[in-house]
């Protein structure tokens, strides 16, 4: 036990300030944790338990209180298998420290149990947060008594277990029927493609159930047999039982809950003990074609430096799988889900309501679609983090970046161009598909583009900005460079406050003022443009000063 | 060729990584820079590079400061890092031709210098495939020609020899002799005193941010008779 817990803290890496300014960079880190907090978590929270108390409430007098909060559980469930697939692969066969630990007089069990505890932990604080926000919205809207607080606690913790060692089991029994596949890269690519696959497939079940708008929500949740609840309580039946221990105020359901959970862990290492050495052993993460070579050195020829850079950062995010997953499938994964959302609400007043009002030209509609464009590529850039961590995805070579006769802003601005390009036009691509669906208008269309562009490029700046106040250059593997950098999430935050500020003032003004939507729309680009220039000149002095600063 | 004046540098405030340090390399020379683990040899080729930026002092490379025209001391530098793990990613001709852009080798030189380095340390099977596949020496040597592709006018090497095979070491040092001769400065670290011996015009032996000899080795020999090299060093650096 004590060997499985040291290996756990030792995997378990935590980011401190390195360079010489340590009491500089803890206010920064401060700082940006309270506007992270304030500005992505909080409101979250906040929002999954007002939902959960308003689906709760109706519910409860049905005597189908339950059914919301274990409806969206499975649904977290889902998420986190998905999401988990990628983490568990590169955690369990790319990271580096595997060339550490196989050497060592370890159990197969004792490697995978701390590398699993060591992902969970890591991967699921965001998870924790939202199950206890849902398990907070049920308990207040049926007023349970203390006890269900206990197990809501209890809930947080262990309920992405189970999705996590689905997760698991799946990666090791690919990697043993893989044995064909040379180069072990592609693995990986191909589970990123099933996970888009996954997605998509939820897209279609959404779909042929005809869309499901909050009223049948409520109604299809009274239903005691529910088939879509019952049918997820066979995949995940840890759910049931924690949400019926609540409800029903038994231990015996706690003890169901554990045992599943007990099951599930021991299984699971079962089957580590029993395949994990055959499919880690000798993993080989490339695989080389000799071309002939005279060829190929015929085939260089000089270019522009920063030409050549971009192919460089082009041929990182595509090649290396963390990245592609990562930073490159996001992109390809955002409309499907907001598809699933449309079909959801498809049925809506106020989504037919909208796109009437853009087709006939109502301000208000135009105005809403052209904030929502500019929010959705705030968003989109900041998750799909290509700028807030282009400075870490360096890592140990960052020193390149300072020994090359290239300026430090001709580099930065390469980098921001590699996150406009990927983001902008996945952005741009996904406008024009919806306003030839929606059947918009030039003008409309030619405004989203723009407003999207300007958010892109805003972010992109703004995150390497924010990188390059502490870049994590110690990492093992390239998952670990994007994943627990606090870079990303406090880019993210910080561009989705500014965001959303900006929306809700542009809106409040056109409600509230004689305003018309044609000036607010030119002043919200103004501002864009403002915000474009501020984070450039971020960049230029302040972003190029902390890179030389930076002891590598 | 290379020029430091008064140079320190301080880590967190209180570890003084390199303290006042002055030397100089002239073209023509081979200099080995000679010290224990953790004597400020990586700091002060870092400084030397723009990587790590010195507190106190000036550093002129081929007459550019490298504070203020950095780029212009850039491009007359050829360095090797203490680590080749670097762009595992790309394939060999991909990185080499990075660095051929960033460096603006012309098209024939270019295909000219990885055609005979590529020969010279048997890597040209090789250079079609990512570099991740590559073997510890194949990647210093990967290096080693990247550094030296452009042909700059001083080369400075951080532990070059490590991870070598002899034949490769051997055209290694080959290259740096004919390099040195064609007047261009070699400024290099190494722990392979033999390597020092053999190679080295001069050495530059530090200890603790500090230089302790700057001369010939003849000349330390001569003062420290009937001592091996290795005894004079270790006798040098214990005190």
């Amino acid at each position: 036990m004590s060997i499985y817990l040291k290996l756990v803290g030792a995997l378990i890496k935590t980011v401190e300030p390195s360079t010489e300014e340590k009491n500089y960079k803890k206010v920064f880190y401060g700082v940006m944790g309270f506007i992270a907090v304030c500005g992505i978590m909080l409101p979250m929270a906040f929002f999954v338990g007002v939902v959960i108390y308003a689906l709760t409430q109706p519910l409860v007098s049905q005597g189908a209180g339950q059914n919301a909060v274990e409806l969206f559980l499975h649904l977290i469930s889902v998420f986190s298998f998905i999401f988990g697939l990628n983490v568990i692969f590169s955690v369990f066969y790319f990271s580096g420290d595997i060339e550490n630990l196989l050497p060592l007089p370890l159990k197969p069990y004792q490697i995978i149990a701390s590398k699993f505890t060591a992902a969970l932990i890591s991967e699921s604080i965001m998870e924790f947060i939202v199950i206890i926000a849902a398990f907070a919205g049920y308990i207040i809207a049926s007023g349970r008594p203390f006890w269900s607080w206990i197990i809501a606690l209890v809930g947080m913790v262990t309920l992405p277990i189970v999705p996590l060692i689905y997760c698991a089991i799946i990666c090791m029994l690919i990697m043993l029927l893989s044995g064909f596949i040379k180069n072990k890269d592609t693995v990986n690519k191909i589970t990123g493609f099933l996970t888009l696959a996954v997605v998509v497939g939820i897209a279609v079940l959404v779909s042929n159930m005809g869309g499901l708008d909050s009223d049948h929500l409520v109604e299809a949740l009274s239903d005691p047999n529910n088939q879509l609840v019952n049918t997820m309580n066979l995949i995940f039946p840890q759910v049931h039982f924690l949400v019926s221990s609540m409800v029903n105020n038994t231990v015996v359901n706690l003890i169901f809950y554990i045992a599943v959970n007990g099951l599930a862990i021991g299984v699971f290492l079962l089957v580590a003990q029993a395949i994990y050495f055959r499919t880690a052993v000798g993993i080989n993460r490339v695989s080389g074609r000799t071309k002939s070579i005279d060829k190929v050195i015929a085939s260089l020829k000089q270019h522009s430096p920063c030409l050549t850079y971009l192919k460089k950062e082009f041929r990182l995010l595509f090649r290396t799988p963390a990245y592609f997953t990562n930073c490159i499938m996001i992109n390809l994964m955002w409309p499907v889900f907001l598809y699933i959302v449309y079909l959801l609400n498809g049925k809506t007043n106020f989504l037919e309501g909208f796109i009437y009002g853009i087709h006939t030209g109502n301000e208000e509609s135009v105005l809403i679609l052209i904030l929502a464009i500019s929010g959705l590529s705030v968003l989109i850039t900041a998750a799909n983090c290509i700028a807030s961590s282009a400075l870490t995805r360096e890592g140990k070579h960052f020193a390149f970046i300072k020994y090359i006769p290239l300026s430090y802003i001709a580099q930065i601005n390469v980098k921001a161009l590699v996150s406009i390009i990927i983001s902008g036009l996945g952005m741009i691509i996904y406008v024009i598909a919806a306003a030839i669906y929606l059947n918009l208008g030039i003008k409309i269309t030619i405004f989203c583009c723009l407003v999207s562009l300007l958010s892109v490029s805003f972010v992109s700046y703004f995150g390497i900005f924010m990188d390059s106040v502490n870049p994590k250059l110690i990492w093992d593997d390239e998952l670990n460079a994007l994943r627990g950098n606090y870079n990303v999430f406090f880019n993210m935050a910080v561009a989705m406050l500014l965001e959303a500020v900006t929306c809700t003032s542009a809106y409040l003004l056109f409600r509230f003022t004689s305003l018309g939507s044609l000036i607010i729309i030119i002043m919200l680009f103004i501002l864009l443009m403002i915000l474009n220039i501020i984070s450039y000149l971020l960049c230029s002095y302040k972003a190029a000063e902390n890179i030389d600063r930076l002891s590598v | 060729m290379i020029k430091f004046e008064n140079v320190t540098k301080v880590y967190n405030k209180t570890v003084r990584a390199v303290d006042d340090i002055s030397f100089s390399v002239k073209g023509g020379e081979i200099v080995g820079f000679i010290g224990p683990n953790g004597s400020g040899k990586t700091t002060t080729m870092k400084m030397l590079t723009g990587i790590i930026k010195a507190d106190v002092g000036k550093i002129t490379v081929n007459g550019f400061n490298v504070r203020k025209d950095p780029i212009k001391a850039k491009e007359s530098i050829g360095y090797i890092a203490d680590s080749p793990d670097m762009f595992l990613r790309l394939k060999g001709t991909e990185f080499l031709d990075l660095i051929g852009d960033i460096y603006r080798v012309p098209t024939e030189k270019r295909q000219e210098r990885i055609q005979e380095f590529a020969k010279r340390f048997e890597l040209t099977e090789a250079l079609s495939s990512p570099i991740m596949s590559y073997s510890h020496g194949m990647r210093q040597k990967i290096m080693v020609i990247a550094a030296l592709m452009h042909d700059p006018p001083v080369w400075i090497l951080d532990e070059p020899m490590v991870g070598l095979d002899p034949k490769s070491a051997f055209e290694l040092k080959e290259m740096m002799r004919e390099h040195a001769k064609n007047g261009n400065a070699v400024f290099f670290s190494t722990h392979v005193l033999e390597v020092a011996e053999k190679l080295c015009d001069r050495v530059i032996i530090i200890k603790k941010g500090h230089i302790l000899y700057d001369g010939t080795l003849e000349k330390l020999e001569s003062t420290n008779k009937n001592e091996s090299l290795e005894k004079i060093f270790l006798e040098l650096t214990d005190k």
